[in-house]
């Protein structure tokens, strides 16, 4: 049984290969950055310069949700090969999920800061908006919002990791429906913010995206080491 | 709007029992919980034969 | 005498659905007010006409005597002059006092057959200053007026004689809870022992289970279409019910993508752990704590305010057992059909 400090140990140690891995491999990290530039370019074009902050959100948490699938739907990828035999016997895997949870999240921050700077640079605020109501609001809600997607879909592409063939869909099966919570309080929070809602109305969003965030992490640690010994 | 006239001057049964109509939904409701019932106790007989089967032909 | 339990509980369900489907859609609807004309008044002498559903004022005809009109701004009733009643409504003239506490006024109508209707913020009066009723518009309601009615359904505005869905509705949610938390125990047994009946228990729950959760959505839909106009509408518990049952169907789905990999009990019993936890917070947690228009969350009306009926009650309960009892006979059908499949496979 690994002690407590064994398990934060590996969880750094994944975490770094992770990091060191995403940049000698540039090619991986590239691609999502290009798949988010590519997205929000795609909606840069379609708006036109006409969007009220309804289109704005709806077009920034799509393309939010679509990098977010690119960043993190191959995370557990690697682990399908030979260097899953060895790590299987080697790492503990509460470990390993902190890990690629930590990973998960600085992903998250950048690609967060990525898609939201893109997006403004490209199509400035909705119509009739020199700057959004609550700007702080706007980037918390965008990256918790990010958070809890991610950590959803940590844990279900580590599900469909484990099928033989096919994971990329299935992956995409299986977490759209898990992400439509999270969707539904940042695109709420998103429109809040943007169109300056009372506090009183907004609070609770950011709080309940945490929470989800948070909950969904601790059950992905609990059931992955069931998944990791199978 | 029709339906708001129509369950305002229908006499003190009200318009879903006045028009007939309770007697229709009540019929139909018991016909498809006859029905299931019926292809749900087949389906029990038909498992519990299975059973058997692989009972006697397992040892 | 296992055998003649066995089909004892499994008829005994399928009587008791056919007692709710008897008395449920059979018996006759209280009486109730629909709505108020003007819904507006001025501070002048004012006449209202409430209209009625279920008629409760039709055998009286013309006559005036043993009706009562009260209406009620927030604590202080004002009095009324009932001036005719006819099948359709009854009149009631009054001054409007130029104070008064709320600006909404409830209806009372005491009627000598049918008991006391009631219609929540019946009409309203802009220009009225805030204050007390002066002592000669009050009125004090009469208490000797108990309603003959027998065997009836509460009168509610909105929903009407669709309250009968509460008898479809309600109980198959919560057969689909009762047999998702079969599952979940099933799941966290599965993952503790490894044993395929566990599995197979698993399965079955989750198949079960989203045949229910269909049914509620399907029901529950037909429900908001005549009380909010919709057919869906963007609210957390409907939100959170179709989560649920697309995560279940991804559950079946992830079943089918890994066919027959010796892995699949595990990894589909760590998914239908995660699918139940998401189930608790997306259906009991969250719409609790957000804005909703679905009963019995965020200071909406719940059932209580159906439950307090006896005649409701009588006829709720028994639908809760007997769905419950033929959802579970479901599982039992599907869970030994697995257990045949397997033992043919493994033979």
């Amino acid at each position: 049984m690994a002690t407590f400090n064994d398990t934060i140990r590996t969880a750094g140690t994944i975490a770094l290969l992770e990091w060191r891995l995403e940049w000698r491999q540039g090619h991986q990290l590239a691609a999502v950055g290009l798949f988010a530039i590519a997205s929000v370019y795609v909606a840069f074009q379609a708006a036109d310069h006409h969007t009220d902050s309804a289109a704005w959100t709806a077009m920034l948490w799509l393309v939010h949700l679509f990098s977010g699938f690119t960043a993190i739907g191959r995370l557990f990828d690697r682990e399908r090969s030979d260097i899953r035999r060895y790590l299987q016997w080697t790492t503990d895997p509460l470990g390993l999920m902190l890990g690629k949870l930590f990973h998960a999240v600085l992903t998250t921050t950048a690609l967060t800061a990525l898609v939201l700077g893109a997006f403004v640079l490209f199509l400035g605020w909705p119509q009739g908006l020199d700057l959004p109501g609550k700007p702080g609001l706007l980037m918390l809600g965008a990256w918790l919002g990010g958070l809890s997607m991610t950590t959803t879909l940590v844990f279900v592409s580590a599900v469909a990791s484990q099928v033989r063939d096919g994971s990329g869909a299935l992956g995409a099966v299986l977490g759209l429906p898990l992400l439509l919570p999270q969707l539904i309080l940042a695109t709420r929070l998103t429109r809040g913010a943007l169109t300056d809602e009372p506090w009183t109305m907004l609070v609770e969003y950011p709080l309940f995206l945490g929470a989800l965030g948070a909950g969904t992490s601790a059950i992905a640690c609990i059931l992955f080491p069931y998944i990791w010994r199978a | 709007m029709e339906m708001m006239n129509m369950i305002l001057l229908n006499s003190l049964e009200g318009f879903f029992f006045g028009s007939g109509k309770a007697h229709v939904v009540t019929g139909v409701a018991l016909i498809i919980l006859g029905g299931l019932a019926m292809a749900m106790w087949r389906m029990d007989r038909k498992l519990s034969r299975l059973e058997e089967e692989v009972r006697s032909s397992g040892k | 005498m296992k055998g003649t339990l066995n089909s004892i509980w499994k008829w005994g369900s399928i009587l008791l659905l056919a007692y709710v489907f008897l008395w449920g859609f059979s018996t006759p609807l209280q009486p109730g007010l629909v709505s108020c004309s003007p819904s507006q008044l001025d501070l002048q002498e004012e006449t209202i006409t409430l209209s009625a559903a279920g008629q409760p004022f039709a055998l009286e005809g013309a006559e005036t005597s043993g009706f009562t009109v009260i209406l009620r701004s927030a604590d202080q009733l004002l009095r009324t002059d009932v001036t005719s009643v006819s099948p359709h409504g009854i009149e009631a003239r009054f001054d409007v006092p130029d104070n008064l506490p709320s600006r909404a006024l409830d209806a009372f109508v005491f009627t000598p057959k049918a008991g006391t209707l009631f219609l929540g913020n019946a009409c309203f009066v802009e220009d009225a200053a805030k204050g007390d009723i002066p002592e000669e518009y009050r009125a004090t309601a009469p208490d000797d007026l108990h309603p003959q009615l027998g065997f009836s359904f509460p009168f509610q505005p909105n929903i009407m004689e669709s309250i009968r869905n509460l008898l479809l509705h309600v109980p198959m949610w919560f057969a689909m809870f009762f047999v998702m938390g079969i599952g979940f125990v099933a799941s966290l047994a599965q993952l503790r022992t490894d044993r395929v009946l566990w599995d197979q228990r698993a399965e079955a729950a989750v198949r079960t289970g989203l045949v229910f959760g269909l049914l509620g959505l399907t029901t529950g839909s037909l429900w908001a279409r005549w009380t909010w106009g919709a057919w869906w509408v963007s609210d957390p518990q409907l939100n959170g019910a179709l989560v649920t049952v697309l995560l279940y169907s991804g559950y079946l789905i992830l079943r089918a993508a890994m066919g027959d990999d010796d892995r699949v009990g595990r990894l589909s019993a760590v998914y239908n752990v995660f699918a139940f936890v998401m189930l608790v917070i997306l259906l009991m947690v969250l719409p609790r704590y957000t804005e909703s228009l679905h009963p019995g969350k965020d200071g909406n009306p719940g059932f209580n305010s159906y439950d307090l009926d006896n005649s409701l009650r009588a006829v709720f309960y028994p639908a809760v057992i007997g769905w419950g009892a033929l959802c579970y006979w479901m599982y039992t059908l599907r869970l030994r059909m697995n257990r045949l499949a397997h033992a043919l496979l493994t033979q």
